[in-house]
């Protein structure tokens, strides 16, 4: 009975010992780090001593702060640059992609997984030699066709499109993999049916593809939502944030908190950016589920 | 009813658990004070001397004969790397008991997280002096060590490693502001360059050069609002001021920035200005091609006729800038690089005998700026700080062919021994680009005028950098 009696508290206590390892790491590098962030938003910190009470004052500054509501609303204009365009080059690519007739198929798939594997600094430096306002290859093909330089990378009005096209271009391969597995998880024989029924190619693409595939694009959008907002390394390289902040993402501006040493301020504009990526997640999941 | 009682014992004791491991866990990391409290940061506070007796800070030097350990140097990568990598076999012949770790590294993305944390913490750090003062609450404060040579050190730098009355870096080298002309194009245009003694014949001579050369645009306007920010310090420099006094009260709104501004403004609305980032894409085919003949800039760029400017090789010389008045100074400081020593790094104090050798011994002077693998002629991107070792007559470096065979020591040399004494850059200046630096960019596009600079600028930095510190 003994013997019975610990078995069965061994059993009782063998999932946890299984988890223990998980959960100890994601209280040190998770809940922590964020305890930590969220006692620090409320302080003015430079890195050494004590830090200082400031309570709300951190929030305040930034809620009024007409560069923090600017990197947002870069962040969103190139949202709305990048999303619904990489999401339709996406969905077509893998429609491509996943017709048994495409002849080398494989070359394609390489084609566009190759941008997503290349280092993203040695693309952005790419990108400024290109995209040159005097001597860059896109204005040299404009100039062919009688269009004056642009200013790509100098002047507001096409600084966001240049790192949006960027953007991407680096990652459209990887949503195409995640397009391409929801497609292949389509059965075959609805399209047949379609057709049976005389849908057309875009007809079966708008009536049996895409509600098929909404849970996946809601993901894809979700993912790259998160990836929008957080974007910094493109800024960095490639524009230093400018001209004039209009490449200031909310990734960069909660960077140059650190950079300064105004770690307060950094937590504080970190939680905030949680707050608002995850109250747009929760719109688009929304809006994307499906509606069975 | 047994089980929706032990679900709700769970759910409590879960939610117990949790409670309890948030208070703990909020209890690690730094003390938070209340407002009333000052932090305790260690350094002195504004306004104190550091008293040599009292200072916890103040790094001594070690006192053995033949002191002995490992210590770990952070330098940069590149060039510079391999020059202070080579100088290690002199320090040895010296310190033979001192072993040097020396290290690459991106010292601007791991200096700060480094420090913070404590962990592997380096003895001795390469640092641009604009991030000195941010970082004094780390660092030795290096007064007792330097005071036998201070007085041989140019004052604009020991100036910019001051913080709160203690000296916290080892000065480096000396960045000094030049204006390089493209000697051949002026000369078959008929402008005499080394007439220009103000930076009203600068416009004179651009205003010529431009008459000789339709559609040229001599004179360079730089871009970048970080680099743009740094060489109108270069010419504030010149003028004896900078962005912020000793107090960190910000002083752009004086005549100074007003005439420098101008004299900007009046480049860019005269079209005598070419507008490009530092040596980018946009910017080496406008100096090949003779568009661009006037550079005023730090010494620093005379890597571009040795590596960059194949086409007009030999063409480009350097003098001293042009004076902002009559007789007045003809250089100011643009940039420049000193050596800091954490207080958390293990060997701090023989990290100290490790630049004190390289800066102020000749052998390792010479080891840096002397004919070395790295550079068969000399390191001549910049110059020493420390007067012995920067003597105009006893160069270090030969004369630059890429510059038709020009004496750069001389002209450097002369030229730095005109910079004015400076005041600690502040902590926020890397931030102010986001006023200062942008605002200046405006202006060049058109939409503000030097005073809308000064006044957004002012009104900016104020708010944002200088109440927030």
């Amino acid at each position: 009975m003994a013997s019975l009696t610990r078995f069965s508290s061994k059993r009782r206590i063998a999932p946890y010992v299984f988890v223990l390892p998980f959960v100890v790491l994601f209280l040190a590098f998770s809940v922590y780090p964020l305890i930590f962030t969220a006692r620090l938003s409320f302080t003015n910190w430079r890195g050494s001593g004590a830090a200082q009470w400031v309570g709300w004052d951190n929030y305040q500054y930034l809620l009024t702060s007409s560069q923090f509501w600017s990197s947002l609303g870069n962040s969103g204009v190139l949202w709305l640059l990048i999303i619904p365009v990489q999401l339709v080059i996406a969905l077509l690519a893998a429609v491509l992609l996943d017709n048994a007739r495409l002849r080398a198929r494989g070359f394609y798939r390489i084609a566009f997984i190759v941008p997503f594997v290349m280092p993203l600094v040695a693309v952005a430096q790419i990108w400024v030699v290109v995209f040159d306002t005097k001597y860059g290859a896109v204005n040299a093909v404009l100039n062919a066709f009688g269009i004056p330089d642009v200013g790509w990378l100098t002047t507001t009005t096409w600084s966001k499109p240049a790192l949006a096209l960027l953007f991407i271009w680096k990652t459209t391969g990887f949503i195409v993999i995640i397009l391409l597995s929801g497609l292949q998880s389509i059965d075959a024989s609805l399209y047949e049916a379609a057709e049976l029924d005389g849908a057309g190619r875009l007809r079966r693409l708008w009536s049996v593809t895409v509600p098929l595939l909404r849970r996946t694009i809601m993901f894809a959008v979700v993912l790259q939502t998160l990836a929008v907002f957080q974007m910094f390394a493109e800024p960095f390289v490639v524009t230093q944030g400018g001209p004039y902040g209009s490449t200031t993402t909310a990734g960069y501006y909660l960077y140059n908190h650190i950079t300064r040493a105004d770690l307060g301020t950094g937590a504080a504009n970190s939680f905030l950016l949680v707050i608002i990526v995850m109250a747009l997640s929760l719109v688009f999941v929304r809006m994307l589920r499906p509606k069975d | 009813m047994n089980i929706q009682r032990s679900t709700s014992r769970t759910g409590l004791a879960s939610a117990s658990l949790a409670i309890s491991l948030a208070l703990v866990l909020s209890a690690c990391g730094p003390d938070v004070t209340s407002p009333s409290e000052q932090p305790s940061t260690g350094a002195p506070e504004a306004g104190e001397s550091a008293a040599p007796s009292t200072d916890p800070n103040m790094l001594q030097a070690p006192t053995e004969a033949s002191p002995s350990g490992e210590i770990t140097i952070w330098d940069r990568s590149g060039d510079l790397y391999e020059v202070f990598d080579g100088a290690i076999a002199a320090f040895n012949e010296r310190y033979p008991d001192i072993t040097v770790h020396h290290e690459a590294v991106d010292i601007d993305a791991k200096l700060q997280n480094t420090l913070i944390t404590g962990a592997d913490v380096p003895d001795g750090v390469f640092l641009d002096d604009a991030k000195v003062a941010g970082f004094a609450d780390f660092l030795w404060n290096t007064a007792d060590v330097l005071a036998p040579y201070a007085d041989d050190i140019a004052q604009q730098k020991l100036d910019v490693n001051s913080s709160s009355g203690g000296i916290y870096g080892v000065p480096f080298d000396s960045n000094p502001g030049l204006l390089w002309y493209n000697a051949t194009a002026l000369e078959s245009a008929g402008v005499d360059a080394t007439t220009i003694q103000t930076y009203d014949d600068l416009l004179d001579a651009a205003r010529a050069y431009q008459d000789a050369v339709p559609g040229s645009a001599p004179i360079h306007l730089e871009q970048s609002p970080f680099l743009g920010q740094l060489q109108l310090e270069m010419y504030a420099s010149q003028l004896g001021t900078s962005i912020a006094d000793a107090d960190g009260n910000l002083r752009l709104d004086s005549p100074e920035y007003r005439q420098i501004l101008g004299f900007l403004d009046t480049v860019n609305s005269e079209g005598l200005g070419t507008r490009a980032e530092y040596l980018s894409p946009s910017d080496i085919p406008e100096l090949e091609n003779g568009n661009q003949v006037f550079y005023p800039w730090a010494i620093w760029f005379s890597f571009a006729p040795q590596q960059l400017l194949t086409e007009t090789l030999g063409d480009w010389r350097a003098m001293p800038l042009p004076a902002w008045n009559d007789g007045g100074a003809r250089s100011g400081a643009m940039g420049g690089s000193s050596f800091v020593l954490p207080r958390d790094g293990a060997n701090s104090e023989l990290a100290w005998l490790f630049y004190e050798f390289l800066m102020f011994d000749p052998a390792g002077y010479a080891a840096v700026w002397g004919p070395n693998d790295i550079y068969p002629d000399g390191l001549n991107t910049s110059i020493p700080s420390y007067g012995p070792a920067a003597d105009p007559q006893d160069a270090l470096f030969a004369p630059v062919d890429a510059l038709g065979g020009q004496d750069l020591w001389l002209v450097a040399t002369d030229a730095a021994a005109e910079i004015p004494g400076s005041v600690p850059t502040p902590t926020w200046w890397a931030g102010a680009v986001d006023y200062l630096g942008n605002d200046l960019q405006r202006m060049f596009d058109g939409d503000l005028t030097p005073d809308e600079v000064i006044s957004n600028s002012t009104s900016d930095i104020q708010v944002n950098l200088v109440d927030r510190k």
